[in-house]
């Protein structure tokens, strides 16, 4: 079993497998930049069902091609290219394989 | 065929090409409107063929048929209400299983499908074939493969759409696994006995198991609700996941093994050149010095070629003055023509079309060659900080040139929030127009340091704006969720087409607005109106301001095109040599004023089509309390010292 991290912590050519999503409010209470994020966030439910209709289903394998520092997360799913943004990327749980 | 006109719809994904082949199946003839009521845009076109008037319709761009954005309602309630003859379902063919996730629920709408496997060549390499008749026999519709391009299949594509045009037969549903298929038949056959809409019973059934919150408004019944609430309780127990998830999974299941059945590994893939590319291009630094290189590039370029090509139009019209002006016709009359009507025209032709032109053939250039989505990549972080996501960051580039196309521009982004916030920033952005007063006044009689604070204010402006909007604009931001296309080479004549169709709206639209405008001005001039009204605004241009009496004047013609005002100013003084009749201060503060005070009136009325009267007047009455706020107090503040 590899560790439970979220998808900014992975490497550009490590392989993991999606385990969900946060929406978990309090966690991420400080997370990210301005002050709008205190009152929102974890992750819509909308958001989530998004993702998973871009392949991010639980169980689905991806494979990050870049992690910019402050920026973005490039994932590899279902045969595509995905862009997310870091702040959901950080509250995407996956299990490095 | 018996009917004379009947409608086809073309859907899929972003990034299949499914413009192309809306482009390639019309060809020139296409209208670029909004969605009734929604700021999502409609495409049509049509084909005339013996007889009978084909009426094609692009659909926008999406990934599902939930509620995630305003595309995928209006796509979904086109598709169920309006009943197309036949749904053209473009696929890439080199990414199968994403894309038949959104076939398959179009199986699910039981539309009248074709699907046209498109990019065939670039599938081919990446060392895949597709057996499409398989493909047909699984998913019980034709499909057609198609490179649209090279508009290779096209003809084919549309014989088969006849086809299916005449044929009535339904489509076959594709099966869930047992337990989803036992829910979605009980809570079916309810549905069908109880309420009738223009939805097949199947699909409400199986958007209700997915918790779809506006097809549950629509249902209203209580029983209804009630027997899904608990088929979705029973989903969650047996699966342990959500029902949304158990349903999306599961139709990822099917399309995967769809996908794979079909697909065959033929030769060996081509390195895949992009890679190679977005290595230097995405790359933390040489990314963002190759981004800022070429957005520097464009600028240059698009400024170059517009002032060169704008003072050539602008001469060639001057000498039609005589022409106009000699017209045997009273005074009055001529002075209407010439001021009114011809002024109106040239400042449309002369300067503003130099300018659009150019800089929609780069973002055709840019999108079609796949930068720009690596652009909304790079950007996300600094956008980010505004609130707002990656995409923002084109249409805000975009009002460097001109507001109104910026303001069409944030339509790339999803969610009406975002739009709405991004729109209003790009109000802001220095256009050329404005650009001209600052280097004409500011730069010119203050020195370039003294536009470049002004640049700064606007840009520090927009910064503290757009934390503010997000703050107070209900909803939260959304953050980037974006395909990578993969790079592709730019066909000229779609990129051609596509310039040229964008910039046949912007002239429809934006011309009339500006040649109406100058009209109503000359009138009000004749009517010996235009004192009168800046009189009224008079004490606060002096008192708080601190600027000239007339200036209130020339801020008036700024609402028609913002470089007017400065153009009025010189008219009024009869004098170009600014330096004489400002002081030093009050030529900051007037720079700085005309950057913010007001957006122009095709900028008002662009805005009001894509959000409503409401939403532009409160833009356009803040900005202009903004700008007399923000510079009455930078005028006092400058009087420390600048007396």
């Amino acid at each position: 079993m590899g560790k439970k991290v979220t998808l900014i912590h992975l490497n550009p050519g490590d392989k993991a497998k999606v385990i969900g999503f946060s929406t978990d409010h309090e966690r991420f209470k400080n997370h990210g930049v301005g002050p709008w994020h205190k009152r929102k966030h974890g992750m819509g439910m909308g958001l989530a069902r998004r993702l998973q209709e871009m392949g991010l289903i639980p169980g689905s394998i991806i494979e990050v091609i870049r992690n910019m520092p402050t920026g973005p997360v490039e994932i590899s799913v279902m045969g595509t290219r995905l862009a997310i943004g870091r702040n959901i990327a950080s509250r995407i749980y996956v299990e490095k394989i | 065929m018996n009917k004379k006109l009947y409608t086809i719809a073309l859907a899929g994904n972003a990034n299949v090409g499914k413009s192309v082949i809306f482009n390639q199946l019309t060809g020139g003839n296409q209208i670029i409107g909004n969605w009734p009521g929604k700021t999502v845009e409609k495409a049509e076109g049509h084909i005339e063929q013996e007889g009978t008037k084909i009426h094609v319709i692009d659909l926008p761009g999406i990934y599902s048929l939930s509620t995630y954005s305003e595309e995928e309602i209006v796509s979904r309630e086109f598709i169920a209400k309006e009943k197309p003859d036949a749904v053209i379902n473009v696929v890439d063919a080199s990414s199968l299983e994403r894309n038949l996730f959104f076939t398959l629920q179009l199986v699910e709408l039981e539309s009248p499908l074709i699907v046209a496997l498109n990019q065939y060549d670039i599938m081919e390499n990446k060392g895949l074939s597709i057996d499409f008749e398989m493909l047909s026999s699984l998913l019980g519709v034709p499909v057609v493969p198609t490179i649209a391009v090279r508009n290779k299949g096209l003809k084919e594509l549309f014989e088969k759409s006849k086809e299916v045009i005449k044929n009535t037969k339904k489509v076959k549903p594709i099966l869930y696994g047992r337990e989803v298929e036992e829910k979605i038949n009980i809570l079916t056959s309810t549905i069908e006995k109880e309420i009738d809409t223009f939805y097949p019973p199947r699909f409400i059934a199986i958007k209700l198991l997915e918790n779809d919150t506006s097809i549950k408004t629509m249902v209203k019944n209580p029983d209804i609700i009630a027997l899904a609430e608990k088929l979705k309780k029973e989903l969650t127990k047996i699966h342990g996941e959500s029902p949304e998830t158990v349903i999306i999974s599961e139709r990822y299941t099917i399309a995967s093994r769809i996908a794979e059945q079909v697909t065959k590994k033929k030769g060996k893939t081509k390195i895949n050149i992009g890679d190679s590319i977005d290595k230097i291009a995405l790359n933390k630094i040489t990314g963002y010095i190759l981004l800022l290189g070429l957005v520097l590039l464009i600028f240059y370029g698009v400024f170059k070629f517009g002032s060169y090509f704008s003072e050539l139009l602008s001469a060639s019209f001057e000498l039609l003055k005589p022409i106009f002006i000699q017209l045997p016709l009273p005074p009055l009359v001529n002075r209407l023509l010439w001021n009114g009507l011809m002024i109106g025209i040239i400042a449309g032709v002369a300067i503003v079309l130099p300018y659009i032109a150019p800089f929609y053939l780069i973002l055709a250039l840019l999108e079609d060659s796949g930068y720009l989505a690596r652009i909304a990549f790079l950007t996300d972080n600094i956008m980010h900080k505004l609130g707002l996501h990656g995409k923002a960051f084109i249409p805000l580039i975009e009002g460097f040139g001109c507001t109104v196309p910026a303001v069409l521009g944030t339509r790339i982004m999803e969610r009406d929030r975002d739009r709405f916030i991004a729109a209003i920033l790009a109000t802001l952005v220095p256009c050329s127009a404005r650009t001209v007063i600052l280097l004409g006044l500011v730069a010119a009689f203050l020195g370039p340091v003294y536009a470049i604070i002004i640049y700064a204010l606007t840009f520090i402006l927009m910064y503290i704006l757009g934390r503010l909007l997000n703050r107070y604009i209900k909803g939260s931001p959304t953050g980037l969720v974006m395909e990578m296309p993969l790079y592709k080479k730019p066909v000229p004549k779609i990129i051609l087409r596509q310039t040229w169709v964008r910039l046949k709206d912007f002239v429809y639209f934006a011309f009339p607005i500006i040649i109406a405008a100058n009209i109503v001005m000359e009138v009000l001039t004749e009517l010996n109106w235009i004192v009168p009204i800046a009189n009224f605004f008079k004490p606060v241009m002096t008192n708080w301001l601190g600027l000239p009496p007339l200036a209130g004047i020339t801020f008036l013609f700024g609402i028609l095109r913002k470089e007017l005002t400065l153009i009025m100013l010189s008219t009024l003084y009869h004098t170009a040599n600014f330096a004489e009749i400002l002081t030093p201060r009050q030529i900051f503060i007037f720079g700085f004023v005309t950057m913010i005070y007001i957006p122009c009136v095709a900028t008002i009325a662009v805005f009001k089509r894509e959000f409503g009267w409401k939403r532009a007047t409160v833009v356009a009455i803040g900005e202009f309390l903004g700008a007399i706020v923000l510079g009455g107090i930078l005028n006092q503040v400058l009087r420390i010292f600048m007396p």
